[in-house]
């Protein structure tokens, strides 16, 4: 029986490669330049911007908080997301009508969303002004300190993708089949047990999807950065995306901003090889079999 | 954009012809792709030859726009304005310098922010262009004309009113008070006291826009040491950090948040949306060191105060200070460049536009709008203005001054100027001790 | 909170769901009662909470969109204003907002286009093709899944200059897509791995060609597949700021996302406005909501899904 060529691939192919693999291949070109963003095709100029990311202070600062974003995020995240999950996965009316509330924030781009908490966290004038006394931030001076906009960036972060995660478990707890749970029941276990000696268990390779998701997630947050906190108080959220972003758009030191891209780059390269490994896709027969 | 995607999976459906929807959804890309590429699509401005001019989009943009009218009568080549939002002018401008989309004529602050455009030779030197012009020589006041030169050139021509760091207080606060205007740093120290006691915010400040807080350094700095140790800076001369006048003004700056100078909070207060000045404009903050263009903020947005309640002064003199107390920094004003690449009638007409700057009615359109020129005799022109007193105070104290020192972050090129700002935001918030401040300085290369 | 969350976990929400398709009919006064027996404390207090935290914002920033400018500054966010007006949704309107609106649709509409066909080529190839190559493509395109595009920013910049599209949506639009394809190309070739062999065979007999068989049995049959990828890409696009923010610069070509950033610049003082315009920029995708919220829900989620 025919089966079709390759060619009904080249096109894609194609077009991954000059969009997607030949500029991965030109910023670790452009690591060793000294380029500008100005001017004629950039030469290569050393290793200069290698040397100087191995013994900047504000790169190694900004990769300690990029970690510290996705553990903090995680952390926050994780329990949250699979315990709403779980709980929506149920179908009673006011559960439906409150996961539809619940999901709202999914609906926003970064951008909105930045731009909301934003209003709401000035010290002045927003939200914060209001209820800070009550959750102890006097002044409402959040984002004006260092630890304060560092909570905040992870706290808007976890606004906006804990509805998504949600989702996630909520999809993985609604396959729970539910013998499992009337058996258990018969043996008398209470639901707090249940929910550990069933649902945990269960719900594992949700968690695996959810958390490699929320790592990729970190790499490009960096939206709600720039507008947020910009980075600042001083460099206290400057996480790598947006150092990468204030050198090579605010400083123009593109060929320094390059070797910070790389390093992303390779990172995220390694965390898809795990992605695979882990998850098994390239495995995959079929959407059945998935996680 | 949904119904159209969806449109071609759902109607799949079997009976309905499955080739329909693999037309359809072919139809859909083509057109899409077409639509994408016809709007806004680059290199339409070849007909014709137009010239795109650059503006930073502000309340005084209609003097450029009225410029563009006047100049599209008489001339051959069109002048398209194109009005840039003012958050990340800066970084718009120069992400399209690079591109074939460069704009031909452009807003800039001179100095720094031009300074890499030069070495690439991508302007316009138009320094024989002024001396050669009688009228345009001496249309402009010197040190106005100087501030913006980059290796000695001059590559731009002013475009816009100037705008000197001004000391604003608020009056209102300032009778329940008691107190006057701060005339030494002594005063300056004991209102600090004064209206910490009264539960005002002594400055407001907006410390989330570290440029805010850059006017507080650059003054502090211009007072203790004088002009020269940035002059040095700017020169090339990194090591001119290492000046103790520049350790004094980080101590300063210290001193001042310690004593609650700029109240607890103010580190979370932006410029951009008006935080600090309606602050300052609803009386909970005494004063205010920003921009001239203060005013016709305060104008725009809280007119009450501004006709009423808005007072100003000259930034005080430090106790053995070695800088000049006339001294001014801030933007001297905003200059139009010519971008090289344009050649023959185009050039011309870019040349002919950029002069229109010189032109009596272009000064007067400026006062009218609240700006205070740049132009030799326009002295005469500001009793039209909508606040004379304050167009005059702003005329005299440029005028008089000996030196004006262009904002920092416009002065430095880029590489330098946004870790300057990000090392002046870590030393008001402490991340920074002075000592630190200056070793951190130091290594900026 | 999140302790507080805890306890809710109710025996078996999924248990109930399961038994759902049987209960259904008992929804009488028996079945209320059941219910009611099931509620308990903690799961409802823990709602009640999360509510507050997500409700609160979204209250405020619907309120704060309908008071005028004065309001704002004198009195709490979380007051009632005394006149609640809709000026602001004017001031947005007024704005440009629906060339910007248009634009990002133009973009959404593209980037699914071009993804859903260079996709379902791909897709149809690693799944059908026995070769060795087909397999390497598809491993190719597995390493892409985590590279986000904001990373390669750069280069792009720089092929984009040199392309001569800066400051054209489909400088958007042609990195957006080429980043979608891995994830797109996971999810569809799972889709079209469940299509069976008979089905292929008996195609064949018929004496299909290739083409028929992907447009007349491996298109309509991964129809899910493709809705998701289409919904995915479209999403990518409508929220991509990056992206807009580096490469486009024009009033033409701004799209949504940056035109929101630059009313930052454009309304200052006028939070109200602006929030105004941050509700309008939702609005588009809270009708897909209403209308396909399974299909945008499986895109939104990509291959996590999946």
């Amino acid at each position: 029986m025919g089966r079709p060529g390759i060619a009904w691939a080249v096109p894609g192919v194609l077009f991954f490669v000059l969009f997607a693999v030949g500029p991965m291949v030109l910023v670790g070109y452009l690591s060793f330049t000294d380029w500008d963003g100005l001017g004629d095709f950039p030469s290569i100029s050393g290793t200069g911007n290698w040397e100087r990311l191995f013994n900047d202070p504000t790169m190694r600062q900004a990769i300690w908080l990029s970690v510290l974003l996705t553990g903090v995020s995680w952390l926050i995240q994780t329990p949250v997301a699979l315990l709403l999950g779980v709980w929506s996965a149920g179908r009673q009316k006011n559960r439906a009508v409150l996961s539809a509330i619940f999901f709202l924030p999914l609906l926003a781009s970064s951008v909105a969303l930045a731009l909301l908490w934003k209003s709401l966290l000035d010290p002045n004038f927003g939200l914060i002004s209001d209820i800070g006394p009550w959750l102890g931030i006097e002044d409402g001076n959040l984002l004006g300190t260092g630890d304060g906009a560092f909570a905040a960036v992870a706290f808007v972060a976890a606004w906006q993708f804990i509805p998504f995660h949600t989702l996630l478990y909520q999809g993985g707890a609604r396959q729970i089949p539910k013998s499992f749970y009337e058996a258990a029941s018969i043996d008398g276990a209470s639901t707090v047990r249940q929910f550990f000696s069933i649902t945990l268990p269960q719900l594992r390779n949700t968690i695996i999807t959810s958390s490699v998701l929320m790592v990729v997630g970190a790499l490009t947050f960096f939206d709600t950065v720039l507008i947020l906190t910009e980075g600042g108080p001083g460099t206290d959220t400057t996480i790598v995306p947006y150092l990468m972003y204030e050198t090579g758009f605010q400083a123009y030191d593109m060929g320094y901003a390059s070797a910070i891209a790389t390093t992303l780059v390779i990172v995220a390269t390694a965390i898809s090889l795990l992605m695979v490994r882990v998850t098994g896709f390239s495995k995959m027969r079929s959407t059945r079999e998935g996680m | 954009m949904r119904t159209a995607v969806q449109g071609s999976a759902t109607r799949g459906r079997r009976g309905f012809g499955r080739r329909h929807a693999a037309k359809l959804t072919a139809a859909v890309l083509a057109a899409s792709v077409l639509t994408a590429c016809g709007s806004g699509g680059p290199g339409e401005e070849k007909a014709g030859g137009t010239l795109k001019v650059w503006v930073y989009q502000d309340a005084s943009t209609k003097v450029q726009r009225e410029a563009v009218e006047r100049f599209n009568k008489t001339s051959d080549v069109k002048a398209e304005l194109v009005e840039v939002p003012g958050e990340g002018y800066q970084d718009k401008m120069r992400s399209a310098m690079g591109t074939p989309n460069a704009p031909d004529v452009f807003f800039n602050w001179g100095g720094g922010s031009i300074s890499s455009f030069v070495e690439k030779d991508m302007l316009v030197d138009l320094t024989s262009e002024i001396q050669k012009d009688d009228k345009l020589k001496d249309a402009f006041l010197p040190s106005i004309l100087n501030a913006g030169k980059v290796n000695d050139k001059i590559y731009g021509v002013p475009m816009r009113g100037m705008q000197p760091v001004v000391l604003f207080y608020n009056k209102d606060v300032f009778e329940k008070a008691g107190a006057q205007p701060p005339e030494s740093w002594d005063d300056l120290l004991e209102l600090v006291d004064t209206f910490k006691k009264e539960g005002v915010t002594p400055f407001a400040l907006a410390g989330t826009d570290a440029w805010t807080e850059l006017m507080w350094v650059e003054y502090l700095l211009d007072r203790t040491g004088g002009a020269e140790v940035f002059q040095r800076i700017q020169d090339g001369d990194s090591s001119a950090w290492g000046d103790p006048a520049v350790l004094k003004t980080a101590e300063t700056i210290r001193d001042l948040v310690d004593r609650g100078a700029f109240g607890k909070n103010y580190a979370s207060v932006n410029y951009t949306a008006d935080g600090a000045s309606t602050l300052f404009a609803k009386g909970k903050a005494a004063m205010h060191l920003m921009g001239s263009w203060e005013y016709s903020n305060q104008q725009a947005n809280q007119k009450e105060f501004a006709d009423k309640g808005l007072g100003w002064t000259t930034f005080p003199a430090l106790p053995d200070g070695e800088g000049d107390p006339k001294n001014v920094v801030g933007n001297p004003t905003n200059f139009w460049s010519v971008n090289s690449k344009l050649k023959g009638a185009e050039r011309e007409a870019a040349l002919e536009f950029v002069k229109t700057a010189a032109e009596d009615w272009y000064a007067e359109a400026l006062v009218d709008n609240g700006d205070v020129p740049t132009n030799s005799g326009s002295e005469d022109m500001l009793t039209g203005h909508p606040a004379p007193d304050y167009a005059l105070f702003q005329y005299d104290l440029v005028r008089d001054a000996p030196n004006f020192t262009l904002s920092w972050d416009q002065a430095l090129p880029a590489q330098q100027a946004s870790p300057m700002l990000t090392n002046i935001q870590k030393l008001f918030n402490k991340q920074l001790s002075p000592e630190e401040f200056v070793d951190a300085m130091k290594a900026l290369k | 909170m999140k302790t507080a969350v805890r306890p809710e976990h109710r025996p078996s929400p999924a248990a109930e769901r399961a038994e759902a398709p049987q209960k259904r009919n008992d929804r009488g006064l028996l079945g209320r009662l059941r219910r009611l027996r099931k509620w308990n404390m903690p799961a409802g207090v823990a709602s009640v909470l999360w509510l507050v935290v997500v409700g609160l914002p979204l209250y405020v920033l619907v309120l704060t969109t309908l008071r005028d400018r004065d309001s704002y500054f004198d009195e709490g966010a979380l007051s009632l204003p005394g006149d609640l007006t809709l000026d602001n949704y004017r001031t947005v309107l007024e704005s440009d907002f629906l060339t910007y609106l248009l634009n990002t649709a133009v973009v959404t509409v593209a980037t699914a286009a071009i993804v859903i066909v260079l996709s379902v080529g791909i897709g149809y190839t690693v799944v059908r093709t026995l070769s060795r190559t087909s397999q390497r493509i598809f491993q190719f395109f597995l390493l892409g899944l985590a590279i986000p595009a904001q990373a390669v920013i750069i280069p792009i910049y720089l092929l984009i200059t040199e392309m001569r599209l800066y400051d054209s949506l489909l400088a958007i639009i042609l990195p957006v897509s080429a980043f979608c394809l891995p994830v797109c190309v996971l999810i569809l070739s799972s889709t079209m791995r469940d299509i069976e062999e008979e089905m292929y065979e008996s195609m064949a007999l018929e004496g299909a060609s290739q083409t028929r068989v992907l447009f007349q049995l491996v298109v309509p049959l991964s129809r899910g597949g493709i809705s998701t990828v289409g919904v995915y890409a479209a999403l990518q696009a409508w929220n991509n700021f990056l992206f807009p923010l580096i490469l486009t610069q024009s009033r033409e070509s701004r799209v949504l996302t940056l035109g929101l950033y630059d009313y930052v610049g454009q309304f200052r003082v006028d939070i109200p406005a602006l929030l105004a315009a941050v509700v309008l920029s939702i609005v588009p995708i809270f009708v897909v909501y209403l209308f396909a919220r399974r299909q945008l829900i499986n895109g939104l989620m990509g291959a996590g899904g999946r």
